[in-house]
C-alpha cells in the first residue's frame, strides 16, 4: 500500500528533476559562473592583457576608486538624463502612434510594417547612419533646416545637442517597439466596452484616458520596463554616433564599462563597475516588477 | 548503414570544430590591420610570394579602437587567431610589456637577411623599441607615416589672391612655415559665403583623432606631454607652452566649417576633395588618394607639404608633429614562426618594398633613400624630409588610458566645454592618478619649466627654418 502510494510521487519528483536539471545546469554555466567570476574579479587588481603580472587582492579598492571618481558619477548622470529623455519620448510617441494604428484604415498593414524597419537595424548601423545625417556641414538634417530658413546646428559637437541627437536616434529606433506592444494591447480591449461607453456619451478623450490606457497598462508597463533596462545599458549607439564625445559628455555607464574592460584592459576595475551597474539595473527592475505585480493584483 | 552515418556525422562535427587533421599542407599566415590602401598593397604583393604553400590572409578592421581591441583581445586570451599584426607605434609598449610579442632581436640574430640596419635607426626605435632606449625591438617599421599639409595651389598661386593677401598682411602669400603664419593664411581664405574655409584638421573624440593633431601644435610651441624622468604630468602637459600650443590648435577651428571640431580623417579628406578647404592637416598616408583625380577633383592643383612649426614663447622655432603609421609585430602565440620569418625575409626585400612604397610609406632604408622613390610623386621627397620632425606619445603600457584621458580633455577644449588650461590641467591630474595606480613613483621638481621642451628633448632653433620651399 505504502509502496504504491509513494511510487508515483517519487517518479514525479524524478521527472521534475530530470526536466529541470538541463536548464539549471545551463543557467549555472551561463549565468551563475560569469556573475561569480565578475564578483571575484571586482575584488582584485588584474589585467587580462598582462598575464605576467599576478592577480592581487584589492578588497574594496576598485569600488572606492570608482565611487570617488567624479567622472563615473558624470556617466551616471548622463545615463539617467538619456534614459529619461528617450524612454519618455518613446512612450509618448509610441502610445500615440499605436492608438492610431489600432484603427482600421487602408494601407494600415503596409504602414505598420514600414514603421517597424528602424527596430530591425543594428544600433551600430543606426548610429553610423545618423552620424552622417547629422553631420553639421553636409548632413541631410542641417540641409533641411537651412531649407526652412533655420541655422545649422552642430549636433554632435556640443554636449546638449549631442544628448538630444542621441535621444532622438534611440527614439527613432525603438518607438516601433512601443508601437508594436501598444497596438497589440489596444486591440486586445473588447470592442463592447467602447460601444457601451459611446452609448453613454463618452468623448474620444474619455475613451482613451479612462478605458484604453488603464486596460492596457500592464502591457505598456512591461514595455516601459524593457525600454528602461535596455536604454540604461546603451553602448553601441553611442560608440557609432558620438564616440562618447564631445569630451566624455555622451559616455554612458555601459560605455565606460566597455572602455575600461576592452580598451584599458583594467579587468578588475571594469568588473567592479559592471557590478555597480548590475545592482542598479536589478534594483530598478525589482521595483518595477513589484509595481507590475501590484497592478496584476488590482486587476 | 546507421554506423556509417554516425561516423560521417562525427567527422563533420570534428571538422567543424577544427579537430580534423589538415586536409592539405597549405599554411595560412593571418595578419590584423586596419582596412585601407596599405593593407591592400600588402595583400597584392603577398600574392607574388614564391612559396605557394603559404598564403597570407587578412583580418581587417576599421581604423580606430576596434583595431586596437581586436589585437589586444587576442593577446588577452593568448590566442593564435592571427600570426602577425600591424599596430600603432605607441601600442608596442602595451603589447610587448604584456609579454605577447616576439622579440625582433632574436629574429635579427637568426635570420641571414632581416637585420636592424635595414631600417633607419629612428624608425626602428619609433615603431618597435620597448622600453625606450633599451635596444630591444618588438616591431619593424612596416608602414611609416607622418602628419603633413595639403593645400590648394590654384588659390596660393592665383595673382589676385596673392595681391589681396599682400595688401592685407604686408607679406607674400606662401605655404606657411609657422602656425602663426598659418593662422593668417587660414583667416584670409575663410569665406563661408563662398563655401571656402582656410583650414581643416581633425578634432573628433574617437581614438587619437584630436590628440595626434593637437600634440603637433603642443610640441611645436615647446610643450611636452610629461617628464619621463620624474613621471610628472602636471606642470608639463599644462605648462604655459603646452597651453599655447593647444590653444593655437583650438583657434584654428575658427577657420574650418562649422562642426569640424568633430572631424576624423575621412571628413578632412571629403571637405578638401570637395574644394571647401584651402589648407588641411592630413596624414601622408592619404596623399596617394588625394593626388588621384578620380578621388579628388582638385588633385591636379593640390600641393603637398610639411606641417608648419611655431615660434614659442621663448623665441625658439620648433617643428614637431605626430608620428603615424604602424610597426609589424609577431604574435608570440603563433605556431607558424618559421614560415612567417621566411615570408618577412622575402617581404622586406627592396623589390617588394619598392612596390609597396609606390602607394604607401615603407620603412626600408634602401628604398627611402633611393632617388627613384623620392622622385616618384609630389610628396615622397617631402615625406623623407618629414621623418626628422616626428614625435610620439608616451611609450608606456598605460598608453590606452592616458590617450583616452587626453582625448577627452582636448575634445572638451575643442567643444568649448572647458578652457584649454582647465582641460589640460584636468588631463594631467587624471594621468598622474593613472600612473600612480600603475605603480609609478612621481617625483616633484621644485621649478617647473615654462617651456618644458628645453628640459626634455630640446629641438628649438633660433630662427624659422623653412621646409616647404
Amino acid at each position: 500500500m505504502t509502496d504504491t502510494a509513494l511510487r508515483p510521487r517519487s517518479t514525479g519528483r524524478l521527472m521534475i528533476i530530470g526536466f529541470l536539471s538541463p536548464t539549471v545546469i545551463l543557467l549555472l554555466f551561463m549565468v551563475a559562473y560569469p556573475i561569480f567570476s565578475l564578483i571575484y574579479y571586482s575584488f582584485h587588481n588584474f589585467s587580462a592583457l598582462r598575464p605576467n603580472e599576478p592577480m592581487t587582492w584589492a578588497g574594496l579598492d576598485n569600488y572606492t576608486y570608482l565611487l570617488s571618481d567624479n567622472d563615473i558619477w558624470a556617466r551616471f548622470v548622463f545615463t539617467g538624463k538619456f534614459v529619461f529623455l528617450c524612454v519618455s519620448m518613446q512612450m509618448i510617441v509610441g502610445i500615440f502612434v499605436g492608438y492610431q494604428l489600432q484603427k482600421t484604415f487602408r494601407g494600415r498593414d503596409v504602414l505598420f510594417t514600414a514603421l517597424m524597419l528602424p527596430m530591425m537595424l543594428s544600433p551600430v548601423v543606426a548610429g553610423f547612419l545618423w552620424r552622417y545625417m547629422l553631420n553639421s556641414e553636409w548632413g541631410v538634417v542641417n540641409y533641411l533646416l537651412t531649407v526652412v530658413g533655420m541655422d545649422k546646428v552642430d549636433w554632435l559637437g556640443q554636449s546638449t545637442a549631442a544628448l538630444w541627437a542621441a535621444a532622438v536616434v534611440d527614439t527613432w529606433m525603438w518607438t516601433p517597439f512601443i508601437v508594436l506592444l501598444a497596438t497589440a494591447a489596444f486591440r486586445g480591449i473588447p470592442e463592447t466596452i467602447y460601444e457601451a461607453a459611446e452609448v453613454d456619451g463618452a468623448s474620444p478623450a474619455y475613451l482613451f484616458f479612462r478605458i484604453t490606457l488603464p486596460m492596457s497598462a500592464p502591457v505598456l508597463f512591461i514595455a516601459l520596463i524593457l525600454r528602461l533596462i535596455d536604454s540604461f545599458k546603451q553602448y553601441d549607439l553611442f560608440f557609432a554616433l558620438t564616440g562618447g564625445g564631445p569630451g566624455s559628455s555622451t559616455e554612458t555607464v555601459s560605455f565606460a564599462v566597455a572602455k575600461t574592460a576592452f580598451s584599458y584592459f583594467y579587468t578588475g576595475e571594469a568588473s567592479a563597475l559592471a557590478m555597480i551597474l548590475l545592482c542598479i539595473i536589478m534594483g530598478l527592475a525589482m521595483i518595477l516588477v513589484r509595481h507590475l505585480s501590484k497592478m496584476g493584483e488590482h486587476d | 548503414m546507421k554506423r556509417r552515418s554516425a561516423l560521417l556525422a562525427t567527422a563533420a562535427v570534428a571538422g567543424a570544430f577544427g579537430l580534423a587533421g589538415p586536409l592539405n599542407a597549405d599554411t595560412t599566415l593571418t595578419f590584423v590591420w586596419h582596412a585601407g590602401t596599405c593593407a591592400d598593397a600588402l595583400m597584392s604583393i603577398a600574392k607574388g610570394y614564391p612559396d605557394k604553400s603559404v598564403s597570407i590572409v587578412p583580418a581587417l578592421v576599421p581604423y580606430g579602437p576596434e583595431w586596437h581591441n581586436k589585437i589586444a583581445s587576442e593577446f588577452a586570451i593568448q590566442g593564435d587567431a592571427f600570426d602577425f599584426a600591424m599596430w600603432d607605434s605607441q601600442s608596442t609598449a602595451e603589447f610587448a610589456g604584456g609579454g605577447h610579442v616576439v622579440k625582433m632581436n632574436d629574429i635579427f640574430d637568426q635570420s641571414s637577411y632581416l637585420k636592424a640596419d635595414l631600417f633607419p635607426a629612428a624608425s626602428l626605435s619609433q615603431y618597435g623599441e620597448y622600453p625606450d632606449g633599451s635596444g630591444q625591438f618588438y616591431g619593424l617599421p612596416a608602414n611609416q607615416d607622418a602628419y603633413g599639409l595639403m593645400y590648394r595651389k590654384d588659390l596660393f598661386e592665383d595673382p589676385k589672391e596673392m595681391e589681396a593677401f599682400k595688401a592685407k598682411y604686408g607679406r607674400d602669400l606662401a605655404v606657411p612655415e609657422t602656425y602663426q603664419d598659418a593662422k593668417e593664411v587660414a583667416e584670409f581664405f575663410t569665406r563661408p559665403e563662398q563655401g571656402l574655409y582656410g583650414w581643416g584638421q581633425m578634432g573628433g573624440r574617437e581614438y587619437d583623432f584630436a590628440t595626434t593633431a593637437s600634440n603637433s601644435f603642443l610640441w611645436s610651441f615647446g610643450g611636452e606631454l610629461y617628464n619621463p624622468a620624474t613621471m610628472e604630468v602636471q606642470g608639463y602637459l599644462n605648462s604655459p607652452a603646452s597651453i599655447d600650443g593647444v590653444q593655437a590648435y583650438v583657434d584654428m577651428f575658427k577657420y574650418g566649417p562649422q562642426g569640424s571640431g568633430n572631424w576624423g580623417f575621412d571628413e578632412v579628406n571629403a571637405a578638401f576633395q570637395q574644394g571647401q578647404l584651402a589648407m588641411a592637416m592630413q596624414w601622408f598616408y592619404f596623399n596617394g588618394s588625394n593626388a588621384d583625380p578620380k578621388v579628388n577633383k582638385f588633385a591636379a592643383t593640390t600641393g603637398f607639404g610639411i606641417l608648419p612649426g611655431a615660434v614659442g614663447r621663448d623665441g625658439k622655432f620648433r617643428r614637431q608633429f605626430s608620428v603615424g603609421g604602424q610597426g609589424m609585430g609577431i604574435n608570440k602565440y603563433s605556431k607558424k614562426l618559421p614560415e612567417l620569418v621566411k615570408f618577412m625575409e622575402w617581404y622586406f626585400q627592396p623589390e617588394q618594398q619598392t612596390r609597396y612604397a609606390a602607394v604607401c610609406q615603407t620603412g626600408l632604408k634602401s628604398v627611402l633613400e633611393s632617388p627613384e622613390w623620392q622622385g616618384l610623386n609630389a610628396y615622397n621627397a617631402q615625406f623623407s624630409k618629414a621623418l626628422q620632425y616626428l614625435n610620439d606619445y608616451w611609450h608606456l603600457p598605460e598608453y590606452p588610458v592616458m590617450l583616452d584621458q587626453l582625448q577627452e580633455e582636448v575634445s572638451n577644449a575643442v567643444s568649448g566645454t572647458k578652457t584649454v588650461e582647465q582641460a589640460l590641467t584636468d588631463a594631467a591630474i587624471k594621468q598622474e592618478r593613472t600612473l600612480e595606480r600603475a605603480g609609478y613613483k612621481i617625483t616633484r621638481t621644485a621649478e617647473l619649466p615654462e617651456v618644458p621642451d628645453v628640459l626634455i628633448s630640446p629641438v628649438g632653433q633660433d630662427s624659422v627654418v623653412a621646409a616647404n620651399k
